[in-house]
């Protein structure tokens, strides 16, 4: 059982790490979502004993039921986050039109280097609001 | 009343969050919750400080069979500086005008959890609210919702999540490996526990720390996030928290690990020298205050970590110190570097002065104990390094004055008179510290205390 979950965890690592590499950003928040899992899964497999059902008036050899309290814990934040995440990447492909993050790094270089063109002290990127119109405006 | 400053916190961001908080009165109403909740911290530091370590056993489960909030002066010593931050940088923006409803409650939620995870005595709980703070962070570093915030926030939000999925592992190693989640358990059995199971353990928890500071080899979002999100919010963040990466390292390394924090010390001495050059020089390199702060806060972690290496009583009195004074410093520059006007200026000038390390401003005294401790530690190559370092930053410090300050000097409409008094305010508590770092220095040795002596 140690040596299948631990398989298992590997497998979703190995996966969840390579998502996280691709371009697209749906691919990357899968990959994190996948992470998140794959942690879960680990959390289960850090149980102290294994046995059966940890419930009141269960007998025998019973699982440690610490390690699932911390699992639902754990689950319900990857849930929110995961949430909370795909919120954002819809507003980054709507403000971007695009979910590539070779584009959205384009983006970022054009604010770079827009920064860099005034005079110093004349547009600090601390006031971003008039950069930002105009990186609007080009697009 | 240990739970006084998170009941407070906690109903407070819950009322903030069904509030519009682009009005001016519930903004105020935020800043008066995070004030609230420094002051009910602070009694509580005067009860610490008195009667010794706070122990409430949560819904009054018996001791070792549920969560402890464990209130001791190292918690304090981070908790009050912490709230201070979000309260004046939350205070800074509404008085520029709340640009979305959330923001109150957010900074407030933040609070919540920085404090919440500063009190904590478990392991797990310690994650749960580390996440809560994280992510307020999160939503916050999106706060403006430009186009160039939202890739801010993306990139902090990918990196981010990470380190904490990490730091989540880190945690079941460790429960797996003594049996434990209270942190006064796991500290009798670590060294109880294998070496290998141990320095693995260990280093995830490193790197899931050094990812919230941005140390050198993890620092690469935080440029990015730094310069693309709103001062107040870059103040929220480099100033409040990034003392969970200061705090966890102390906390998991000097207290839980510290027979594998004396194994690494020669990696941290390493890391903490090359975060310090390259913060440094990138920071010269660079134009807008924004990205040249951001690289400077990547110097500075260097020397908590040195600090940290270092070890001992000294040194974990020299990164208290340090840490307290850097987030203050944070604050009171990305505020005025935001702000015009001569006033605005000076005050720049104080924080410039204070990471520098020069006297008057209480940098002087952060970097002054790192100093110490590395002479008593007989490392004389480290004093050179911290020379070398407060000498660039001088250099980098002044070139953005320079650039900001001398050559455009009428006011703009973003800087008001109460964004000017915060600024002004904060520049004099850094004076002060500088001028009579008595206390500071008394609490902080107070709080390392509680830390074991490094295994020789």
């Amino acid at each position: 059982m140690t040596l299948l979950v631990s398989i298992a965890v590997a497998v979703m690592f190995g996966v969840a790490a390579y998502l996280m590499l691709k371009r697209d950003l749906i691919r990357v928040i899968t990959g994190m979502i996948l992470l998140g899992n794959a942690a879960n899964l680990f959390i289960m497999s850090a149980g102290l004993r294994e046995g059966g059902a940890p419930l009141v008036g269960e007998e025998g050899d019973l699982s440690d039921p610490l390690v699932q309290a911390l699992t639902l814990t754990a689950i319900v934040i990857g849930f929110g986050t995961a949430a909370l995440v795909l919120g954002l990447v819809y507003r980054v492909y709507d403000s971007h039109q695009s979910v590539d993050i070779i584009r959205i790094g384009d983006a970022e270089e054009l604010q770079a280097s827009m920064d860099d063109q005034p005079l110093p002290g004349d547009v600090s990127a601390l006031d971003q609001s008039a950069i930002d119109n105009e990186a609007e405006v080009k697009r | 009343m240990i739970a006084l400053p998170l009941a407070i916190l906690w109903f407070g961001g819950l009322v903030l969050a069904l509030l519009d908080g682009t009005r001016k009165p519930i903004g105020y109403l935020g800043v008066v919750v995070l004030a609230s909740a420094t002051a009910a911290t602070a009694a509580l530091g005067v009860q610490v400080h008195r009667d010794g370590q706070q122990v409430m056993e949560v819904a009054g489960w018996d001791a070792g069979t549920g969560i402890a909030l464990r209130v001791d002066m190292l918690g304090i010593v981070f908790a009050i500086p912490s709230l201070v931050v979000l309260t004046i940088a939350l205070w800074f923006e509404v008085s520029r005008d709340v640009k979305a409803r959330i923001f109150p409650a957010l900074a407030v939620f933040m609070g919540l959890g920085l404090t919440g995870l500063f009190f904590t005595g478990d392991a797990f709980n310690f994650y749960v609210f580390f996440e809560i703070s994280m992510v307020s962070a999160y939503v916050l570093a999106s706060y403006g919702e430009t186009p160039r915030q939202l890739r801010a926030a993306m990139i902090f939000i990918v990196v981010n999540l990470l380190g904490s999925v990490l730091f989540l592992i880190a945690i079941a190693g460790t429960y797996h490996n003594t049996g434990w989640l209270d942190m006064e358990r796991i500290a009798a059995q670590t060294p109880l526990i294998d070496v290998n199971p141990a320095i693995m353990t260990a280093t995830l928890i490193f790197v899931a720390f050094s990812i919230k500071l941005g140390l050198f080899p993890f620092h690469f979002w935080l440029p990015a996030v730094y310069t693309g999100t709103r001062p107040a919010v870059a103040a929220m963040l480099s100033g409040a928290l990034a003392n969970i990466g200061s705090y966890g390292l102390l906390r998991f390394g000097a207290d839980i690990f510290s027979r594998e924090l004396h194994e690494a010390a020669t990696i941290l001495f390493i890391l903490g020298t090359l975060s310090i050059i390259y913060g440094s020089i990138q920071a010269i390199a660079r134009h807008t205050p924004a990205e040249v702060l951001a690289y400077s806060s990547i110097g500075q972690v260097g020397y908590i970590l040195i600090a940290l290496a270092i070890g001992g009583e000294a040194g974990y009195v020299a990164l208290i110190v340090f840490a307290v004074i850097n987030a203050l410093n944070k604050l009171l520059l990305f505020l005025s570097a935001s702000l015009r006007g001569w006033i605005a200026g000076a005050a720049f000038a104080v924080g410039a002065f204070s990471v520098a390390g020069v006297p008057p401003a209480g940098g002087f005294f952060g970097k002054m104990a790192v100093f110490q401790a590395s002479i008593g530690d007989q490392r004389y190559w480290l004093v050179a390094v911290i020379l070398i370092g407060g000498a660039l930053s001088f250099v980098y410090m002044f070139q953005i004055y320079g650039a900001r300050f001398w050559t455009n000097d009428e006011a703009d409409e973003a800087t008001t008179r109460e964004a000017l008094v915060l600024v002004v305010l904060v520049a004099l508590v850094i004076i002060a510290i500088g001028v009579y770092p008595g206390p500071l220095f008394e609490l902080s040795r107070d709080a390392a205390t509680n830390l074991p002596e490094r295994v020789p």
